[in-house]
Parts: structure tokens; C-alpha cells; sequence
């Protein structure tokens, strides 16, 4: 191993990012979670169908750059979307966490999470693989991508309002 | 003209006339199962497009009311529509959503087809002596099947109108979206997002194509953020007053005609991609039909009983109960068009539609309600009567009403009484 070679990432200090990410989301504190990300040049990404698909030419759920990923929490926070109204009631298990340096300020991380959202009488369970890249910057992660592979991304799925 | 003759116990007329539709048509389980004999197992029901499938051997699934069919690239490239089931015991053939095979092989007892449906292999085949001729057990395939610009429909009711007398006036609209493709040929084959909502079947053309009316309430933040971002100008969606745009045709089609209204498509960059499909268009269709193609929206179509056309994609559904449906949207590419253009074209879809989207999901919300709002059995009656004092009868049949009219809406249920009570096997009148 060379000596500039990348110290092992701390599970424990990814873990507990991902935690305080899924608490945000599942909160619906939408601009707390916004501030996760780096400002530009992130993705924010859902595949369809497949998990591998070339995003050029396959549609995907969601495929956000930064614009889009704001006008999504925009929307979000309008109030105008009517499968938030009431706000669904939310909690995901992240577990499986296995972080691995890339570069010597670029970690990836995969994790497994189950999320229960209950809401207009229903109870849903999603199921997947969350694939962060995370920057370590001044001390703490940011978001570069999320990618989230759901379990069901081929199959007909209820609506996907929330952030997952 | 195959009809059911015994008298049906609904009179399904009395319940869509007047401006008004029953509620008991959304929530009834024995309407929806005489739905599935009545229109689903009868008329053309539409499948798939044939960029779905571009290779021989290239299958995938679909579903014809109840019936599971399977859609073939042959050898020979022709595209065939069979029964999904094994010709031995009746098991499910093929298993998969979608792929490419060189033969197809049941999994039960290994009874093994060729792409043109041929039985190539009975196992221990000499078990069945003289009693099986291999001629005798090729898969079935559906009574009818045609096309039409690529798109494949088919029954599986072997009588009823032609393929061209169904569909009628609306090949006209499904030229004018599909002539905007450099090559005048589209492309569904980027993937399908798939979503499924507790609602009645015909809440979702109903909803789809009536967008002018709900888009200012449900969709006015979406449509002002894309307005936002694309500079397309959307102020005809609060206008009532264009003439024709909403139109309904015999055979129970439905269609929103922006051509007369102001709404122009979105002023897009004229980067070199955009250059090179502006030239490719123009070099096929000439000047003039290429700038009527960019310089207006292409319509809203609905293709009686599942296929919608909307702005970015071809929509499909699949009812599974009388609560329940499946809904597939598939972004609608150019055939031979730059790369940058395509994408930019996945990425407007994503925006609208699919389970994540910014527009769509809110109608899928409405219609979920909408399907229990239609429990509450006081004053049964849905109101779709607008514009019913200024309909505009059309020379070629069908009829034509403002902007938000509910014209459209009144002819398709027109069509559907006239299935529901069998007097008519899907023809066109």
C-alpha cells in the first residue's frame, strides 16, 4: 500500500450521517436536508427497471441534478402536493452500512434501508439499496449522489411523493 | 355483427345521457365484469410499438382484459401476438416481462415453440402414438391483431370493425404527434415507469384528457415551475374561450386539438443538436409542415379503451379490478434523432410523470379520491355536462367544444353505453 494511500472510512461517522439524513427526510425537513448536498454538480437518482440502466437513453423514477433536486423540495414545501396532504407519516431501518474510500476526499457508501410511510388509511413499505458518494469537507459529509435502488423498481408502484 | 342478444339488465344508455354519468360505473363489480367481456375482450385493445421489439426473438408481455398474451419478433421480423399459454396444459409460456429468446419453452413438461408459434418439440412425444400431430398444437395466436404507425393493437374477438374503422379520425392526430420525429418514426424503447392506483379504469382518460379544466387548480404550481423553466407559454390553460380544441370522435376516441388555441410549444436554444433536427425534419416533410409541426403543441389523444398520448409520452393502462388499475408510462423518443435531444426528452418526462413526477402524481391523488367520493351514493350522478349548450356537431361525425368543454368526455361514454348494452361490436358510428 502506498503511503498517500486513503485511511479506511469510520463506519461509525457514516453511520451517523445517515442516520441524521434518514431523521430529516422522514420529518419532512426538507431544507435541513437540502443542506446535506454540495450546492452543484449532484444527482439524485432512481433508477427504473434495472438498476444499471444508461440514464441517456432509459427513463428513470427520479434523475435530479441540483436545479431539479431544489425545484423538487420546492415543490415539496408548497404545499400543493396533494399526496402530502395529510403528510404521510414515515420511518426507515437504514442498515448494512459499507462505506469504501474512492478518493482521498470522496467516500461510497452503501446501505439497505426498509421505509413504512402511513397515510390516507394505507401503510406502504419500500424496500432498496442507497448508494451515497459523500465528501468530506471542513469536517463533515456532503452529498455528491444518491443513488436508490429500489427493490420494486419494476414493478407498478403506488406514487412517490416524498423523498426516498 | 356478432351482438349480445338478451337484454341487458343495466340500461347503460340511461346512465351516461343528459350530461351526466352514474356513479354505480366506477364502483360496480358486475359492470366491471361485464366490462371485461363487453369492451375489453372485444375491441382493439392497444399492446405496444414495434420499437419495443427491434430484434427477432425480442418478446414481451402484455395483457388483453384478463388474458395474458405474449408479442413475438419472428425470424421473418414480423411481430406476432399469441396467447401466453402452453398448448399442453394450459400453464403460463413465457414467464419473463420482456427479452429475447430463440424459442420458447414451457416450463411444466418442456413443450418448446418456435417465434412463429410452431410447436418444434412435444416431450416423449412418442407417448401420444398417432394422437398428437405437432401441426395441430402451435400456440394460439390472438383472433386479430394490425398496426398502425408502429403501434401494435389486437382483440381477441375474432369479429368486429377493421383495425382503420376503429381508429377513424384519430390517425390524424396520431400523425401530427408522431410527424414531429426527424424520421417521422418514434421510438418506445428507453424503459417503462410503472405505477398502480386504487381507482377505476376510466377515471384515468377521463382525468387525462380534461387537463385544461383541473391543470390551473391541481397542476398550477407545476405548470408555473415549467413555465419557469422552459419559457412555454401556458396562458391558454386559463382561457375557456378557444373553439375546437376539445374534440370528441365516433368510436369513443378523445382528443385536445391545441392547433387553434395560443399556447405555443417552449422556445428551446438552437444548439447544433436542435440545428440538425430542425434540417432532418425539414428535409422530410418540407419547410412549411415543419414549422406548423414546431410552431404548435401537438394534440392530447386518447385511443379508445388504453392508449393516451401526452406531451412527452405513450401512456397505457391496465385495469385489474373494478378499483384497481396499472398505468405505464413510456417517454416517447425520435427515431434517428440527435442523442441531446432524446435525453433532454427523458429528462422533461421525468419531470411530469411516472411515480416521482411533478404533474401526473397529483392527478393519480385525485383519482384515488375520486373512486371514494363515488361511494357516497346521494344525488348518484357525475356532472360532465359543460359546454352542452354550444356543442358543435362535425361534418366526418364527432363533435367539437371549447376549452375545457366536457364534449369529449360525453362521446366517450356515448361509445362505452352503446358497448355496454351490445349494440355494437366496436364499430364506429
Amino acid at each position: 500500500m502506498s503511503s498517500d494511500a486513503p485511511a479506511a472510512p469510520s463506519v461509525d461517522a457514516v453511520a451517523a450521517f445517515l442516520y441524521r439524513e434518514a431523521r430529516l427526510i422522514d420529518e419532512h425537513r426538507y431544507q435541513e436536508w437540502l443542506a446535506l448536498w454540495e450546492s452543484s454538480d449532484t444527482l439524485y437518482w432512481v433508477p427504473c427497471n434495472e438498476d444499471d440502466i444508461d440514464p441517456r437513453r432509459h427513463v428513470s423514477i427520479i434523475y435530479d441534478d441540483h436545479d431539479r433536486l431544489e425545484q423538487r423540495v420546492e415543490r415539496l414545501m408548497s404545499g400543493s402536493v396533494l399526496a402530502q396532504q395529510p403528510l404521510p407519516k414515515m420511518r426507515r431501518i437504514v442498515s448494512n452500512i459499507e462505506p469504501e474510500q474512492v478518493a482521498p476526499d470522496l467516500i461510497s457508501v452503501r446501505s439497505n434501508f426498509i421505509l413504512a410511510t402511513a397515510r390516507a388509511g394505507r401503510q406502504e413499505l419500500w424496500a432498496g439499496q442507497a448508494v451515497h458518494r459523500l465528501r468530506l469537507r471542513d469536517g463533515s459529509h456532503r452529498i455528491v449522489a444518491k443513488k436508490v435502488l429500489l427493490n420494486n423498481s419494476d414493478q407498478e408502484i403506488p406514487l412517490l411523493q416524498f423523498l426516498i | 355483427m356478432a351482438t349480445d342478444m338478451r337484454p341487458p339488465l343495466i340500461d347503460y344508455h340511461a346512465l351516461v345521457s343528459g350530461g351526466r354519468v352514474h356513479g354505480s360505473l366506477y364502483r360496480d363489480p358486475q359492470v366491471y365484469q361485464r366490462e371485461l367481456d363487453q369492451v375489453w375482450h372485444k375491441v382493439w385493445v392497444y399492446l405496444c410499438h414495434e420499437s419495443e421489439l427491434p430484434l427477432p426473438g425480442d418478446f414481451l408481455r402484455r395483457q388483453i382484459g384478463t388474458q395474458p398474451v405474449l408479442v413475438v419478433r419472428g425470424e421473418d421480423n414480423a411481430i406476432r401476438v399469441f396467447f401466453n399459454r402452453c398448448r399442453h396444459r394450459g400453464n403460463l409460456l413465457c414467464n419473463r416481462e420482456h427479452g429475447n429468446a430463440d424459442s420458447f419453452r414451457c416450463p411444466y413438461h418442456a413443450w418448446t415453440y418456435a417465434k412463429d408459434g410452431a410447436l418444434l418439440e412435444p416431450t416423449f412425444e412418442e407417448g401420444y402414438d398417432n394422437n398428437l400431430s405437432r401441426a395441430d398444437f402451435s400456440l394460439t395466436p390472438v383472433p386479430r391483431q394490425d398496426a398502425y404507425r408502429g403501434l401494435i393493437f389486437a382483440s381477441v374477438s375474432p369479429a368486429g370493425p377493421s383495425l382503420r374503422e376503429h381508429l377513424g379520425q384519430v390517425t390524424e392526430f396520431i400523425d401530427l404527434f408522431m410527424d414531429v420525429s426527424p424520421s417521422g418514426e418514434i421510438d418506445l424503447n428507453s424503459g417503462v415507469q410503472k405505477l398502480r392506483y386504487h381507482g377505476n379504469w376510466k377515471l384515468l382518460p377521463e382525468n387525462s384528457l380534461e387537463g385544461d379544466y383541473h391543470g390551473p387548480f391541481i397542476h398550477r404550481f407545476a405548470f408555473e415551475m415549467h413555465s419557469r423553466r422552459t419559457g412555454l407559454n401556458l396562458s391558454s390553460l386559463y382561457e375557456n374561450q378557444v373553439p375546437d380544441v376539445i374534440r370528441s370522435l365516433p368510436g369513443g376516441h378523445m382528443v385536445e386539438d391545441y392547433r387553434g388555441a395560443s399556447m405555443t410549444p417552449p422556445q428551446r436554444a438552437l444548439t447544433p443538436a436542435r440545428q440538425a433536427y430542425l434540417a432532418a425534419l425539414e428535409a422530410r416533410c418540407g419547410k412549411e409542415k415543419a414549422r406548423q409541426l414546431t410552431s404548435t403543441t401537438p394534440p392530447l389523444v386518447f385511443v379508445f379503451p388504453n392508449l393516451i398520448y401526452i406531451m412527452t409520452h405513450i401512456r397505457r393502462f391496465q385495469p385489474i379490478s373494478v378499483n384497481e388499475t396499472y398505468v405505464y408510462y413510456h417517454p416517447m423518443l425520435f427515431k434517428g434523432a440527435p442523442a441531446e435531444i432524446n435525453e433532454a426528452r427523458l429528462r422533461e418526462h421525468e419531470f411530469g410523470f411516472g411515480p416521482a413526477g411533478f404533474i401526473s402524481p397529483d392527478d393519480i391523488e385525485i383519482m384515488e379520491r375520486n373512486q371514494i367520493g363515488v361511494q357516497a351514493r346521494g344525488n348518484d350522478w357525475q356532472h360532465i355536462a359543460r359546454g352542452l349548450h354550444r356543442v358543435r356537431e362535425m361534418p366526418g361525425g364527432g363533435t367539437a367544444g371549447y376549452t375545457m368543454d366536457e364534449n369529449h368526455l360525453r362521446g366517450m361514454w356515448q361509445h362505452y353505453a352503446r358497448l355496454m348494452s351490445g349494440q355494437s361490436d366496436g364499430d364506429v358510428q
